[in-house]
């Protein structure tokens, strides 16, 4: 049996808890940190960027699927551009949910990266700019890897690889999408 | 598309109108595309309607040519082939991990050579909706599992998880406890050596897990904690000294459940650093519960035999070198009585006299491994680590510790990654008290 002053502890912090619930039970768990629409917005300077389309032709198939490692699940890939900024959306699983992130890609190289939709139980010390801000600047080299290495977080290794793919996509993707 | 391929596949024509849908939503939510442009884009949607019936007529005479037998395999193998190809991933998930290795001793007298499976491990979860998902995980060890086997099949992990938002969330049923770097990052490619270090098995007995409650989530930015009420160990059932604690382990496996634990832990995580700690507490006389003797059963059944074990931490990347460093350890109170306990139960059975049972027991060790090569996917990585432990720094009353059980061991060798989740490796251990273990190690490890 539990000492008697860790108990009287114990129902103390249950107590805290069940008040915690009904503050904060408003709050979901799939953590949405930003909009799709609100992130492609907030990287240009027009309030209604122009939307395109890439088509993922076999040839770009090809490389999206060496560098994610398996096919990607879209047809097509819709992107925001201005100019030579373009934004992307992109998805990938992580360990079992899939990790929805924001990239804008200004001349070949990543400007700003942000988590948008986290769905994972552990990991999500990814979405801090601590992380994320090693992104800034890194470009693809030729054979589609980054230029850089980006520092892991502990415990959180496959949500940190599926970040570090999508960059990888995000500029590959920018990279076709100027060259069209 | 020619229109004998339209009567013979039946599938195209809703597909084709999902496509015009689809190409419908498309310009609604963006800009309104030129004419051009919509010629464009069902001439792609047609490119790739052709590419897919010819997939599913490769399909289908891939199935014609196999026999009626195979029918089941083959439903199977597309589930899974449609799962792969679309990120709205399943409510109802798949991950795993394993590892073999192969250890050569450098004079075989005392251990033999010997090849395993050491472990196959596969993760279901399933997420009933945003909040509340289930986790689990399946191993089995060493290959076989029966009764005149040595392998085990156990579940590591069986748990609800409740989110409710970055700071608060809670767990119930099987989980791991947050002691030490190992115990709840434990797949092979994440660490270095064939074998789990010395001090992360002997001292923290990974992979450690407790049936409980826990509270967790993040008080700031990459500073998160974790508490609960679980579950304890067994002293009864501590039967070899030179892992300390661990044969007290109960993996809720019909737990004795009269002394119960805490346990708090503390981790701050950012880029390239982890620094943290954790600690666990409670009783393990269980009130001799698992005992027959009714001699060694009155031993245990007024005492608390509290045990405690607690653990600092931390990893540092500079550049392409990795750091790691860790300490660990713990203290059984009523160690007298718990030894007294079981020399009267082993005595009883004409089992044996009685176990050193440890008092204290600690180690540390510290790791340094550097990321040597790199291509595309692939990675080599050299590292050492030293570790230092003592499983029975102090035991109870009566009984002399084993010179054996104070070790210092040195492993070198190298991780070669095939790909990030993909690894090879290779080390070799040299132990000072002990040089009957010196030992190369080679091994293979995977988790997806």
């Amino acid at each position: 049996m539990l000492h008697p002053g860790i108990a009287r502890r114990l129902r103390l912090t249950w107590l805290c808890l069940v008040a915690g619930i009904s503050i904060h039970g408003a709050y979901g768990a799939e953590k949405v940190y930003m909009e799709a629409a609100d992130f492609a917005a907030s990287a240009f300077s027009t309030p209604s960027p122009q939307t395109h389309v890439l088509w993922l032709t076999p040839e770009l198939r090809a490389t999206a699927v060496r560098i994610l490692g398996h096919e990607p699940a879209q047809l097509r890939q819709k992107y925001w551009n201005e100019g030579k900024k373009t934004v992307w959306i992109l998805e990938e699983i992580g360990k079992e949910e899939v990790i929805t992130a924001g990239f804008v890609v200004q001349d070949g190289h990543i400007e700003q990266t942000r988590v948008l939709t986290y769905r994972e139980s552990r990991g999500d010390e990814i979405r801090y700019p601590a992380f994320l801000n090693q992104f800034q600047g890194a470009t693809l080299a030729d054979d589609n890897h980054l230029n850089r290495r980006i520092d892991g977080i502990s415990g959180a290794t496959l949500s940190v690889n599926a970040m570090v793919r999508m960059s990888r996509l995000a500029l590959y993707f920018a990279k076709m999408a100027e060259a069209k | 598309m020619s229109a004998p391929h339209l009567k013979t596949s039946p599938r195209l024509i809703p597909s084709l109108l999902a496509c015009l849908l689809t190409a419908g939503l498309s310009v609604a939510q963006g800009a309104v595309p030129t004419l051009e442009e919509k010629i464009e884009i069902l001439q792609q949607e047609l490119e790739e309607l052709k590419r897919q019936v010819a997939q599913n007529q490769a399909a289908t005479t891939r199935l014609a040519n196999n026999t009626a037998g195979n029918t089941g395999g083959a439903g199977s193998g597309n589930a899974i082939a449609s799962a792969g190809n679309s990120l709205a991933s399943s409510a109802t998930t798949i991950g795993g991990y394993g590892e073999l290795s192969y250890n050569r001793y450098r004079n075989n007298n005392t251990y033999d050579n010997q090849a395993d499976l050491n472990r196959f491990v596969l993760f279901f979860g399933h997420r009933f909706n945003d909040k509340l998902r289930f986790m689990s995980e399946m191993e089995v060890e060493h290959a076989v599992s029966s009764s005149s086997d040595q392998g085990e099949a156990e579940i590591e992990q069986a748990y609800l998880d409740y989110n409710l938002n970055d700071k608060l969330n809670f767990k119930a049923g099987l989980f791991l406890m947050p002691l030490g770097i190992l115990n709840e990052t434990h797949e092979p490619p994440t660490y270095y050596g064939v074998m789990r270090n010395e001090v992360e098995t002997r001292i923290i007995p990974s992979t450690w897990r407790e049936g409980g409650i826990g509270v967790y989530g993040e008080v700031l930015p990459g500073l998160r904690y974790d508490v609960g009420v679980t579950t304890g160990f067994n002293a009864a059932k501590i039967d070899d000294p030179a892992f300390a604690i661990r044969g007290g382990h109960q993996e809720m496996q019909l737990s004795k459940a009269n002394d119960l634990s805490v346990y708090a832990a503390l981790n701050y995580r950012a880029p390239g650093l982890l620094l943290g700690g954790g600690v666990f507490t409670g009783g393990t006389a269980q009130k001799g519960a698992s005992l027959a003797d009714p001699t060694a059963k009155a031993l245990l059944q007024n005492s608390k035999a509290r045990l405690t074990l607690w653990d600092l931490h931390g990893k540092y990347s500079i550049g392409d070198l990795d750091l790691q460093a860790l300490y660990a350890k713990g203290t059984l109170g009523d160690a007298d009585t718990v030894a007294a306990a079981i020399a009267a139960q082993q005595i009883a059975d004409s089992t044996g006299t009685g176990i050193a049972i440890p008092k204290s027991f600690y180690g540390w060790y510290g790791q340094a491994a550097y990321h040597l090569w790199r291509s595309d996917d692939m990675e080599l990585i050299p590292f050492v680590r030293y570790e230092r432990y003592n499983t029975q720094k102090e035991v109870a009353a009566g009984f002399t510790a084993n010179p054996l059980n104070d070790e210092r061991a040195v492993t070198a060798g190298a991780n070669f990654k095939l790909h990030p989740q993909v690894v090879l490796k290779a080390d070799y251990q040299k132990f000072r008290a002990d040089p009957g273990k010196d030992r190369l190690n080679l091994g293979v490890g995977y988790m997806f």
